[in-house]
Formats: C-alpha cells, structure tokens, sequence
C-alpha cells in the first residue's frame, strides 16, 4: 500500500487525475459540523449527570470526526484500484475479527450483544469493518467475473453465499440492524453487477422464510414489531423508545422549539446522543432541519451514484455504490426508526449519531469514494 | 479504460437511485405527519409526560334544602404537601417540621424522604394559623401550603339516605353526592411545572397555575321543617313498635318536588363506615320493592270512576266475606264481610270483594293500561341511584285471579316512591310528574342561580272530574272509614290505608308480618302535600295501616301544613267517632265577653288567661275551631271592647 502510495505520490499529473468532488466534500463537512452541534446539544444534559462534564460526548465526538478527517483525505489519496488488489486479505482479516468477537473473553457484550472487540474508548466492532470488507471484496469478485453475474450458478450463488456467511456470523452476536444494512447493500451491489431479476425474486421468497426463521427463534424480534404497529400498548416496555422519540419530534413541528431547547433529552429520551439523535434534532430544529438533514443525505447519495456513473471501471462503480449505498441504507433504517416508520433495529445514524470508531470508519469509506470521484468523468 | 456490458449496469445505477428518492420522499413524507398531523395530539401527550401537577382541589358545593338551611358543608383546614424531590436539606426540613408539627424528627424525615411525587402525612393536616404562618415563613423549597377540606353534615342522620356521603377524596360516594358528583365537585385547579424525567423541576420554564373551579350549591326541594317532623315521627314509630324497617315520603303534589324523606334503620354519613353496607346501599324508599296492600286500590277506583264503569253514591256492593273468582275464594280481611254497601262505603272500609267487581268491570286491558299510566312497572326517574321497578303480571299470564288479587294490591309488586307518584297524580288533577329533589344550582361566588328544574310532567292519567271524585272518596275513608287515625281537624286529611303481606323465604305469605302503611294527603280541596310512610313489621301491636300508619301520617301532615302556613280550612268532613274517639269541641266567640260571663260559657274546656283588665279582647284558638275536650284557650284580657272600635 505505501508503495502504491510513493507510485502515486510521483505520476501525480495524469491527466485523468482531478480533485475530489466538491459537493460529496461539502455534504460530508456540513454533516459532520451538524453531527457535532447535536451530540453537543442531545448528550450535554446527560453526560453532565453521568461524568459532569457536559461536554464529555461532544468532545469525543469532535476527536473521532477529527481523526476521521485526516484518514478520509490520506485514504482520498490512495489509488482505489490498491483496495482490489488487497481484497482477499482485507475480506480474511475481518472474518477472523468477526469469529473472534465471537468468544467470550476477547469480544465484549454492550446492550445485549457480543460485538466489540478492544479496551475503553479504542474498542471496534468488527461487523462494521466486515461491511466495507465485504464490499471491496464483492467489489473485485463481480467485477472479475461480470461475464457470469447472469449464471446462477457462478455468479449468483457464490456471491450471496460470502454474503449470508458474514451475515451469519454477524447475526450470532447477534447484530440484526448491521446484518440488514450488510445483506441489502450486498444485494443492490449485485443487482446493479447485472444478476437476473429472477434470482432474487427467488432469493426474496428464500429471505422471507429466514427472516420468520429468525423472529421465531428470537422472541424479543416480535415484541420489537408489535411495539411498533401499537407503541401505546406497552409504553414503559416495547414501546417506551418510540414513543420517548414520537415525543420528541411531534412538539418539533416546522421550525422546532429551538436549538438546546428539546425537553426530551432530560432523561426521557434514554441516550439520546445515540441511535435516537435525529429525534432530538426534528425537536429543535423542527420539520426544517429534519428535511434539510435528510436533502443533505440525498445530496450525498446523488454524487456518489454520479462518481459510481463516472468511475473509470467497474470495480471503482460497484465499489463506490456499495460504500454510498451502505451509508444511505443506514441513514434510511436510522431515520425510519425514529418517526416509527418501521420497528427498532438499532443502528446509529451516519455523521451524526455519537459513534466514536464507527465515525472514523465511515470517514474512512468516504475516502475511498473520494479518490474514486478524482478519476471520474463527471 | 472502456467497459463493454456497462448498460445494464448504468440502467440499474438510475433505478437505485430513483428508488433511494421514493424512500426519502416517504421517510420526508412521515416527519411531517408526525411533525404536523399527530404532532398537536403528541404535543398534549408529551406536556402530561413532562408536566407534575400540585392539584388545588376545589370547594365542593353545599347542598341546602328549599329554604337555604345548610345540610351538607365543607369544614376546611390547610394541609402541609411536600415533594420529596425537591427538597435540598431534608434532615434541616425534618427538624423544622419537628419543632413546628406534632412529629418527631426520625418520622418527618422518613416522610420527607419517599419515593413519591407528592406527600402528605397525617401529622401535616389540618394546621392551626400559627403553623401554616411558621412553615411559610421558612420558605423551604419543596414545602407547600394546601387547603384540604372535609364534608360535613350539620344534622348527623338527618336525610342520610338522601343526602349520602363522600369518600376520603371528596368524591361523592352514595345519594345525591354521588348522583351530582360532577357538578358539587367543581374543577381541580393545579400548579404545574415542567420536570426532567429524574423529577427534578426544569430550570427557566415557567410555572402553570390553574385555579380550581368551585362546585355550584345545591338547593333541594327538601323542606326541612317537613324532613324535621318526618324525621321525629319516623324515630317515635322506631320506639314504640320497633319494626324491622320503616320509611316517610312526602312530595309536593303540584311539582313532584320531594319535600322529605327518610327511612329507617339510618346511617350517619360521616361515620358511614360504622354500619353494614345494606344499611346505606338501600335506600328503601326508592330500593325497597313490595306488595302495596290496599294503597294500590286507589290506582284502581281511578281507573274505574274514569272509565265510569261505577257511580260511588249509586251502586251498591253486598260483601259475604268472600267472592268467587275463577274457581278461587279471595276473602276479604274482615272475616264475614261488610254487608250491604255503596261503592263509598266499599272504598271507605277498603273492602276487597268489592274491589275485585271494580277490577272485573274494569277488565284487565284497561286496569293494566290505568297500572302502567300511573307509572307502574318502570323507574320514575327520581335523581337518585338504585331506583326499583317493581314487578307487575306479565301481560299473557294475567287470568280472572290475577285480574282480582291485582285490583286490591296483590301479587305486584311496586316501590315507595312509585305509589307516591301514582297516588299525587290520581288527586292533583290527574297530572303524573316525575319525582326529583334537585330544585336549583346557584354559584357559589355570586349566588345567582346556574339552573333550575322546572317540574317535568309525564303524563295526564285521568281528568280533573274523576281526581275530584278520588279525593272527596279518600277524604271519607279518613273520615269515615278505615283511615280515622290521619284525621286531622281543619286540613281536609283524604288518604287511604295499607296492610300488605310479606312473602317469606318460602315463597309463602308470612303470617303475623306486614308491611302497613298509609298514604294520606290534604287538604283535600287542594292538595299541598302527600305523605306516604310504611313501617314494616311493627311488634306488639294489631298489624293494620290504619292502626299504626295512618295516626303517624296524620300527625306529619298536620304539623307540616301548619309549618308551612296552609290555611285551614272549616268545611270539610266531620270526623264519625267510633269508641273510644272523643268528638271535639267548637271555641266559641268569647271576644267582647266579661270576666264573669265565662262561667257559662267553659264547660268542657281550660283557660290560660293574661293580660290586665276585664274585657276579652282576644284568644287562641280562634272561634270556631275545633279542640279536645278539655283543651286550652288562651285568653287576652283588656279594657277595651273591640266591637266598640267598629
């Protein structure tokens, strides 16, 4: 990789060679400022109760988003045809760090499931890492064997196998909402390579039967759904979190009760800096803020479907969607499960919700996309 | 760097993202429906999540009978409130509420110290000024002042059933505290604040105070002074037969406005839990449902002089004991009969035979349809909880016997307040009202009046003619008849007696155990009151209505009408004296008359004399008045004849 780096760092001046798109630039920096002032805003009474230090959150926050940023512009300068090379190892490491978090002792259980792996605040979960693993990995296999993506058996097959072996492992910890954002980033990847729609009609009805496998198996799945079609049924149990984030956003109205001003983030919204942060923020900053965050996204996503458009080859398309596509699936479950548009999963909002490595992860993906804009014909 | 199969690829690409804005499009789609359609209905149930209220409880109003007299108040006493969480120094606040209440300091701050929104303690209720002075001028945070207050009932057990009880929360637990409940009780006021989900009050959010809203004073159509006098007789009848049970209605026959009741055994509603539930649940004159006895068959002489099917001074009945009706023998309860009579004389001696030829005549059509009219068989929709129907025949089973038993009070089954309201409508003119006692709302603040009830007519049952002719029969069974013992001199006492048979657990009439009873009303020319009262199984005594009931009526009456300063009247029917009845006497005019002409005058009767001087000038009662033998005239002695003044 640093050689590649020394190789890039002296045929700088190719003529194909640009700077990064500006407006994916300019999405992600007023994201992250966004992402900021609300952790700020949602975790000061909270972090002053638990550490008194008001600013405790908001402080780590600006420190994960710092370090990203340094690795989004190294990575950005990284030639992305490098992540094909390294593919195979890359995919092999995150399935040992995946195993691993497994066995009690090295993982760690926080909120009922086994997924980090470290000490303190420089702990990681390796399922994040098997995401963007799997996509440069799924990346350089369609693209290496696009002639067979129609053939069931040598492109179809082979390719939502790796997929529901990661999800598998995943789900073991267990980890439904990071499991769903992998298996349907997965899928749009290969359907966009060119696998028959048939194949997944197929795989549709093959998924529904495994996801009732999985609510049976797990009852608690079933209580988060019916909390869902009815949260007033069960409000301090199932449906106490959407209800706490209904309350939130409902007093928000157009121009929200002001920022700092959420009521919600008093204890009854429980860790609202996390996975419930765009509550707080429809709170204060009302139906305005909560639509300009979500056009912000939808700026993201179109200048990373143009630079997957524009990519010089199809490794730099899939790669570049799969990274944009794992973002934008994340930011779509996030939000819908906060104006209870479907039931609770459990996963953080992208740039905004406090998330200390996974922050710096997701920096890191957009990187890649970055260096990936600089060689395309937009 | 060209790709060959990029179409399909580049196709797909514009598919996912067209797909991606139809998801933000619905994910935008569902933040303004949250944000704008439920957002109102979210807002509300947020503001309940985060608000905690101090509640103010508002005064509940009075209730008073028609005159303003007070029969149910509230005595009030401030009451110390703490919020445990916002308490700063609760050991400092458990010792000043030592050294201020009747507390220790170990129990105050066990108190203090709850995991409760808001406290109160028994030590911290009903303060003295100089306490409520001292815990205010603390000024501790956390510690409220808050006025508690209790219902109070002047009179004890006086109107008990009526009036009911509340519960340790003033609401309205039995009778017309219940009944009204929403309307004595007012609207809670409240202070409320904005707290985080910890408890603690929310800094720089402003606080609500809402203040509560006083209940409105009920007045009644209770008349204390007749409640006072039932009340009295109620307690006599109570010593001297010691019956199982005993209940009064009295009711203003013009409105169905009720002017007194009561019954017996009775309760005092603040210590209401002293007495077995049964005791304050029934309220007997509108729970209690029996056979009405002879009562009832002035239900069925209005429906036989409406329907003209009898003439009472023409026709004429001759009563063997006992008549024949579809193969049964109904005696009547004079064992062999009372001869040769007018239908007067039948109704005067309630004689039963004679009753069923009435009910006969009648046939069971119209009796039945006169029955239901007169409100029979249904609640009467008098404002108080647990009203009885009664039980009647069912309309297919009703043969010859039924038809009989039926004519003369037997075999249904009606409540108290029902024959008071059949009764008030067969001498009113025909007018059957429904009952009520709530008369009026006023504000507790201005006295102006919030509403009034005007009387609510039900139905017209019979025509003035026939009314006319039921109370000048009823005026001659108190005269004449069965009911001598309500007679009342000068108030034209019509009325009629009742002895009705219990059924036992065994389905049989119990011997030696009546419900007798008397329903009386005056003055007959125009009726102000009907009283009707029944005294269930008096002892020792001969269990007849007109024995036990009807001098009982007679007294309630008589004082009531004088209380309420009906005029009395000098052409009504003359009383038959039986033995061991004594006639009365007429006072003479003695005005005018010297000490020395009384001589001849005063045989048979007593004088109170005063005054100076010897000319009568004047004295109670006036002339023409009827008194006991032996009773006493007041005389008022002076110089001046008054005939000279003319």
């Amino acid at each position: 990789m640093f050689w590649e780096m020394g190789c890039f760092l002296l045929k700088a001046r190719k003529r194909t060679y640009q700077a990064p798109d500006l407006l994916l630039t300019i999405a992600i920096l007023s994201l992250l400022a966004i992402g900021a002032i609300m952790v700020y805003s949602a975790s000061a009474i909270w972090a002053d109760y638990k550490f008194n230090d008001s600013f405790y959150f908001a402080k780590r926050q600006l420190l994960f988003a710092g370090v990203g940023i340094v690795c989004m512009f190294f990575i950005m300068n990284i030639p992305y045809l490098t992540w094909q090379k390294y593919a195979k190892p890359i995919l092999i490491i995150c399935f040992i760090l995946l195993i691993a978090v497994l066995i009690p002792g090295i993982g760690m259980v926080r909120g009922g499931a086994r997924s980090w792996i470290g000490v303190g605040a420089f702990s990681i979960q390796p399922a994040e890492f098997m995401k963007l693993g799997l996509i440069i990995y799924l990346s350089t296999f369609l693209a290496a064997n696009q002639k067979y993506i129609t053939s069931f058996k040598k492109g179809f097959v082979p390719s939502m196998l790796l997929v529901f072996v990661a999800f598998g492992l995943i789900m073991l910890q267990p980890d439904l909402g990071t499991g769903m954002v992998l298996v349907l980033t997965c899928v749009v990847m290969i359907f966009v390579a060119g696998a028959k729609i048939s194949h997944f009609v197929g795989l549709g009805i093959v998924g529904l039967i495994g996801f009732l496998g999985l609510i049976i198996s797990a009852p608690y799945r079933i209580n988060r759904i019916t909390a869902f079609l009815n949260p007033w049924e069960d409000p301090l149990g199932n449906g106490f979190q959407i209800i706490q984030s209904l309350y939130a956003i409902g007093p928000g109205g157009l121009m929200g009760m002001g920022l700092g001003q959420s009521l919600q983030k008093f204890f009854y919204l429980p860790e609202p800096h996390n996975d419930f942060i765009f509550a707080i923020l429809a709170e204060e900053l009302g139906f305005i803020g909560g639509t300009f965050v979500l056009l912000l996204f939808l700026l993201l996503l179109w200048r990373g479907i143009r630079v997957s458009l524009a990519a010089p080859d199809t490794f730099g398309s899939l790669l570049g969607l799969g990274i944009i596509g794992m973002i934008s699936i994340q930011v779509m479950i996030n939000i819908s499960v906060v104006i209870g548009l479907i039931p609770v999963t459990g996963i953080t909002l992208p740039f905004l919700s406090y998330g200390g490595s996974s922050l710096t992860l997701i920096l890191c993906s957009i990187g890649i996309v970055l260096n990936i804009s600089r060689y395309a014909k937009l | 760097m060209k790709r060959v199969s990029n179409v399909t690829m580049r196709k797909r690409l514009v598919t996912v993202f067209l797909c991606a804005i139809v998801i933000f499009g619905i994910i935008d789609f569902r933040l303004g429906y949250v944000q704008f359609v439920i957002g109102d209905v979210l807002m509300e149930r947020a503001k309940e999540s985060w608000s905690r209220d101090i509640t103010f409880e508002p005064e509940r109003g009075k209730i008073l009978d028609k005159n303003g007299e007070v029969l149910a108040e509230n005595v009030t006493a401030p009451t110390v409130m703490v919020v445990p969480r916002q308490i700063q120094e609760p050991q400092k606040v458990a010792e000043h509420f030592a050294d201020i209440l009747d507390i220790t300091v170990e129990k105050a701050y066990q108190e203090i110290t709850q995991n409760e929104r808001i406290v109160r303690f028994k030590e911290g209720r009903k303060l003295s000024e100089e306490q409520v002075e001292a815990i205010r001028t603390l000024g501790l945070d956390g510690v409220y002042i808050a006025e508690d207050s209790k219902r109070h009932y002047p009179n004890g057990t006086y109107l008990s059933h009526v009036l009911g009880f509340t519960g340790i929360d003033n609401q309205g637990l039995m009778g017309l505290e219940l009944f009204y409940d929403d309307q004595l009780m007012g609207e809670v006021g409240s202070l409320s604040y904005f707290s985080d989900a910890k408890g603690h009050r929310m800094p720089e959010i402003a606080d609500v105070y809402e203040e509560p809203k006083d209940g409105d004073n009920l007045k009644l159509t209770i008349d204390s002074r007749v409640q006072t006098i039932i009340e009295r007789e109620l307690d006599l009848a109570e010593t001297k037969y010691n019956p199982d049970g005993a209940l009064a209605i009295a009711v203003d026959p013009d409105t169905g406005g009720i002017l007194g009741m009561s019954s017996r055994p009775n309760f005092h509603p603040e210590h209401y839990q002293d007495v077995d539930p049964d005791t304050y649940n029934r309220n007997l004159p509108v729970w209690s449902t029996y056979e009405p006895g002879s009562t009832f068959k002035i239900i069925t002489l209005a429906a036989a002089l409406e329907e003209g099917v009898v003439d009472l001074e023409e026709d004429e009945f001759t009563d063997n004991g006992a008549i024949d009706v579809g193969g049964a023998t109904l005696h009547c309860w004079k064992s062999g009969g009372h001869g040769h009579q007018t239908y007067l004389e039948v109704v005067q001696n309630s004689c039963n035979p004679g009753f069923v030829t009435l009910g006969e005549k009648l046939g069971e059509k119209k009796l039945f349809s006169y029955i239901n009219n007169f409100g029979f068989g249904e609640k009467t929709g008098i404002d108080l909880q647990g009203e009885g129907k009664g039980i009647l025949f069912n309309p297919e089973q009703v043969g010859p016997v039924e038809l009989a038993t039926t004519a003369f009070g037997q075999g249904v089954s009606v409540t108290p307040i029902q024959q008071v309201m059949a009764v008030s409508a067969a001498i009113n003119g025909g007018y059957l009202y429904q009952p009520y006692l709530a008369e009026e709302w006023t504000n507790p603040v201005s006295d102006k009046t919030v509403e009034k009830t005007d009387p609510i007519l039900k139905e017209r049952v019979i025509s003035e003619q026939t009314s006319s002719e039921i109370r000048k029969a009823l005026e001659s069974v108190v005269a004449k008849g069965t009911g001598r013992g309500a007679y009342v001199e000068g108030y034209r006492v019509g009325g009629k007696t009742g002895t009705a048979q219990k059924v036992g657990e065994d389905g049989k009439y119990m011997s030696n155990n009546h419900i007798v009873s008397f329903i009386g009303f005056a003055p007959a020319d125009d009726p102000e009151i009907v009283v009707y009262l029944a005294i269930d199984n008096p002892k020792d005594t001969v269990q007849f209505g007109g024995v036990v009931a009807a001098p009982i009526v007679g007294n309630v009456i008589g004082d009531s009408l004088r209380a309420l300063g009906v005029e009395p009247r000098k052409d009504g029917l003359e009383k038959e004296y039986q033995w061991p009845d004594q006639p009365l006497v007429e006072v003479p005019d003695l005005r005018g008359l010297t000490r020395k002409d009384l001589q001849q005058y005063l045989v048979n009767l007593s004088i109170e004399a005063s005054g100076s001087g010897d000319v009568i000038v004047d004295q109670a009662p006036e002339p023409g008045e009827k008194i006991e033998q032996g009773g006493e005239v007041r005389l008022y002695f002076g110089d001046d004849d008054p005939n000279k003044n003319d």
